[in-house]
């Protein structure tokens, strides 16, 4: 019943002016949304986001990068994988990582400290780390920032062995 | 031979779709019924070719013919059978192979499904999914062939192999309910786009595209959970979402289709968001695209994105020229689309629904940004940025609460207008609760403040769900039945609506886990060395020994075995181990867990014993997680209750269809 009051109404000035009311409330009420919105992008993002570079690109930028937050792809070199125990409450896992699997001209060293051993880690996997510039060219990787490529995407290899997806650059992720 | 039957048989189906553009076209324009029903017969018989295409890459995989290129690179011989059928969706080919055959199943049953009353956008409705479907089968015929074969005429001694740790019954089931929810939503866009065609935009189209918006809903919200609980069980890492890009993508369409769900009932009832509707199903088949895009397309770095392939930049250009058709035909039919009321109260069910959809658009447009930060950011400043979890988390919270207040309230409210008075009183009582929950908390150590306001939120929705509930039993009572009687009744008379309730109490309950894995999550790590302990939260772990066997075909299995102890008390017995394929040397980690109502007490071992009394584990203790998956039961037993047909409401779709004119052959 109250569909027939209300739609009965249609063309009388009380509605007209509450419709315009509505649409002032509306405006009102959109911007208030919106600017909420913002802040809350703007407050989570603000100091928070991490760099993406490929491993050329980190050592090329290193000293700007200093305190920075980075988020570093590369494919793993599998005789750098070293997994230690320094005493009963501290582990080191490190590895090595490169742009390119078959010009490894740079290497990045990357150190995960407390980290379990993924089972994803070994040669020619891809990592993904996120963490900062260590002392001597080293990557330092957040807690819970050593990431390794879900394994139902692997084809990467071509039948002879050869990653097919060659190298990370810039342009290619 | 196999293999040129089954591309073959691709292209037959890519043929068959163009045929059905064409006819339906022609059929439509010559008036001709005829050529639309062959139209149709086409637009079906693209289901068994793309079955048969399907059915002989897997006849592929399970005999190892290893000259094809995809069965070399995602099956072995000694790859278990089941893993060598799942291993269709195992990567990019097979999958988007096995995408048309979902897509052209979808189809089939929406072409097959009440085609006299649906005829007259039976020809914009075959056009527009067949167009889809021309762009997949391309995808699959020309660029990622799955029944190419390797140059050179090589045919390798074995393959690679799945990885193992897709050696789990969630592949089974993950990734087609997933594929199930993307491609299902093709079918709303469809009979929506065929609606605004036609002009046909009463409620016929609208009741159509909710159940089978409903039905991809459910495939989708049942592929995220089951992603979660695969994760949980499989990678180790304690958790069961990382807001990773390839997640996000499947994330965003889920959100946008929610808010749809939520207010087509508007127009339903009031005929009100008419062009809102039909945005938010555009958009929602849009980001379907879109998230495909993410993961063929190795765009945005993500850890679960397919190989780098050449499909992008198509993806790309047909998002490109979807979203225009549907732009210009939403521009189009603006007239049409306007709301026949406008809200009368920003305190009734209409403004409800408004803030669901606004908050659902919101996190959707915030996931979205962040998704693409590395492009947005690339694009403004040169630096490609990424945010993480802590991210997302920071800006998501206070609009899930909200959302989660709002799924209590909304349902109090009446159509068109709510008294204050009235909406304050019911809320007094679920108030009082939230209170004392919190107070009792408080007093059990929860200290965290947004733990706190948590809680309180999802308890006072709660109680006002559970008195929904309770008002209606009574109601049913107060005539005589007895309360099953009246439960049961309930639910089957009023199926959206209290399936819906049932959807809105599996959530909350999800978001007690949350807050209790999130929250309180506690883990440490520690090498132990045959009798040592180690402790987390009410937790001690006695370190026994390591026990090695073979395990079957090329196993080996290390374990260590381990007594827990809760306040002193031996409370299980854990063997966490791992597991080596020694052909290949890979790794399997896989935990044990104490699995309560309460918490789970889950180990695993940092890495491969190397000495039979020194292990290294590392321990999670993850309070309330079991509640995020008692939640995922409940909310998908609230979708079914919800999508099961009604046989009152499709009576009353099929009237309103004989109502029409009888001759609907023309549009536009």
């Amino acid at each position: 019943m109250a569909d027939v009051s209300w739609t009965n109404e249609s063309g009388s000035s009380a509605l007209l002016s509450n419709k315009s009311n509505n649409r002032v409330k509306f405006a009102i009420g959109g911007l208030l949304m919106f600017a909420a919105i913002v802040f809350l992008v703007v407050n989570a993002v603000r100091g928070n986001t991490q760099l993406y570079k490929t491993v050329a690109e980190f050592y090329s930028q290193q000293e700007e990068l200093q305190g920075r937050d980075l988020r570093v792809a590369g494919w793993v070199m599998g005789d750098s994988i070293k997994f230690t125990q320094i005493d009963a409450a501290t582990s080191q896992l490190e590895f090595e990582i490169v742009d390119d699997y078959y010009n490894p001209n740079l290497r990045l060293k990357v150190i995960a400290m407390n980290e379990p051993m993924p089972d994803l880690l070994q040669d020619q996997a891809q990592a993904l780390v996120e963490g900062r510039a260590g002392e001597g060219g080293v990557f330092l990787v957040n807690p819970g920032g050593l990431m390794l490529k879900c394994p139902t995407r692997y084809e990467e290899l071509d039948p002879a062995g050869h990653p097919s997806g060659v190298t990370f650059s810039s342009n290619n992720q | 031979m196999i293999a040129d039957l089954g591309y073959f048989s691709l292209l037959f189906a890519l043929l068959a779709a163009v045929y059905a553009v064409g006819a339906a076209w022609y059929g439509h324009k010559s008036h001709n019924e005829r050529w639309l029903e062959s139209a149709r017969n086409a637009t079906l018989i693209t289901l068994p070719l793309t079955a048969l295409s399907s059915a002989l890459l897997i006849t592929l995989l399970l005999t190892n013919d290893f000259s094809i290129q995809y069965v070399w690179r995602v099956s072995s011989i000694e790859q278990p059978t089941y893993l060598k059928v799942t291993a269709l969706w195992g990567g990019q080919a097979g999958s988007l192979l096995f995408w048309n055959f979902l897509l052209a199943a979808f189809t089939a049953a929406a072409m097959a499904h009440k085609w006299d009353e649906q005829k007259p956008l039976m020809p914009y409705a075959i056009i527009v999914a067949s167009f889809t479907q021309i762009f997949f089968l391309s995808l699959s015929a020309f660029v990622e062939n799955p029944f190419a074969r390797i140059a050179g005429g090589i045919i390798p001694a074995n393959g690679n192999g799945l990885n193992p740790l897709l050696r789990h019954p969630g592949m089974i089931i993950h990734p087609p309910m997933l594929y199930l929810g993307f491609t299902g939503f093709t079918i709303p866009y469809t009979f929506a786009m065929a609606a605004l065609i036609s002009g046909r935009l009463d409620d016929t189209w609208i009741r159509t595209t909710r159940r089978w918006t409903l039905v991809a809903w459910l495939f989708l919200s049942l592929g995220l959970i089951l992603g979660g609980r695969w994760a949980y069980d499989v990678l180790g890492w304690g958790g069961y979402w990382g807001w990773d890009p390839v997640e996000n993508a499947s994330l965003i369409p889920w959100l946008s289709g929610t808010a749809f769900l939520h207010s087509v009932m508007i127009q339903e009832k009031r005929q009100m968001f008419k062009w809102w509707n039909m945005f938010l199903i555009v958009i929602t088949y849009l980001l379907v695209i879109y998230g495909t895009f993410i993961v063929r397309s190795g765009v945005i770095s993500s850890v679960h994105s397919f190989a780098q392939s050449a499909v992008g930049p198509l993806f790309f250009g047909f998002i490109a020229v979807m979203a225009l058709f549907s732009i210009y035909w939403i521009t189009k039919r603006r007239e049409d689309l306007k709301s026949e009321h406008t809200l009368a109260s920003f305190l009734s069910r209409e403004a409800a629904f408004l803030y669901n959809n606004f908050l659902f658009l919101a996190i959707l447009a915030i996931v979205f940004l962040f998704t693409n930060y590395p492009i947005i950011s690339e694009l403004f400043t040169g630096e490609r940025g990424f945010v993480g979890p802590p991210v997302y988390e920071r800006a998501l919270a206070p609009l899930f609460l909200l959302l989660l207040g709002l799924m209590g309230i909304a349902p109090l409210t009446m159509w068109y207008r709510t008294s204050l008075q009235r909406l304050g009183q019911a809320m007094v009582w679920p108030a009082v609760v939230a209170t004392v929950t919190i107070v009792v908390l408080f007093f059990l150590e929860v200290r965290l403040w947004a733990a706190l306001l948590g809680v309180w939120t999802i308890t006072f929705s709660m109680v006002l769900t559970l008195v929904e509930f309770g008002k209606g039993t009574q109601a049913r009572m107060r005539r005589g039945e007895n309360f099953f009687t009246a439960f049961s009744n309930l639910m089957a008379r009023s199926r959206r609506r209290y399936g819906g309730y049932w959807i809105h109490l599996g959530v909350l309950v999800m978001a007690y886990g949350v807050i209790g894995v999130e929250l309180y999550q506690q883990e440490t790590q520690r090498q132990l060395q045959a009798g040592e302990i180690v402790a987390l939260g009410a937790y001690e772990v006695q370190f026994l020994n390591v026990m090695q066997r073979p395990g079957p075909d090329d196993l080996i299995i290390t374990e260590a075995v381990l007594d827990v102890y809760k306040n002193g008390r031996l409370v299980a017995t854990l063997t966490p181990r791992r597991e080596i394929y020694t052909r290949t040397g890979q790794p399997m980690t896989i935990p044990d867990a104490r699995s309560t109502f309460f918490e789970d007490f889950y180990v695993l071992l940092a890495e491969q014993p190397t000495s039979p009394t020194a292990v290294t584990l590392r321990l999670f203790l993850n309070p309330l997680i079991n509640w995020v998956w008692a939640g995922g039961f409940i909310f998908v037993l609230g979708t079914l209750i919800a999508a099961w047909p009604d046989p009152v409401e499709d009576k009353i779709t099929a009237v309103r269809a004989r109502q029409r004119p009888a001759v609907a052959l023309t549009g536009d």
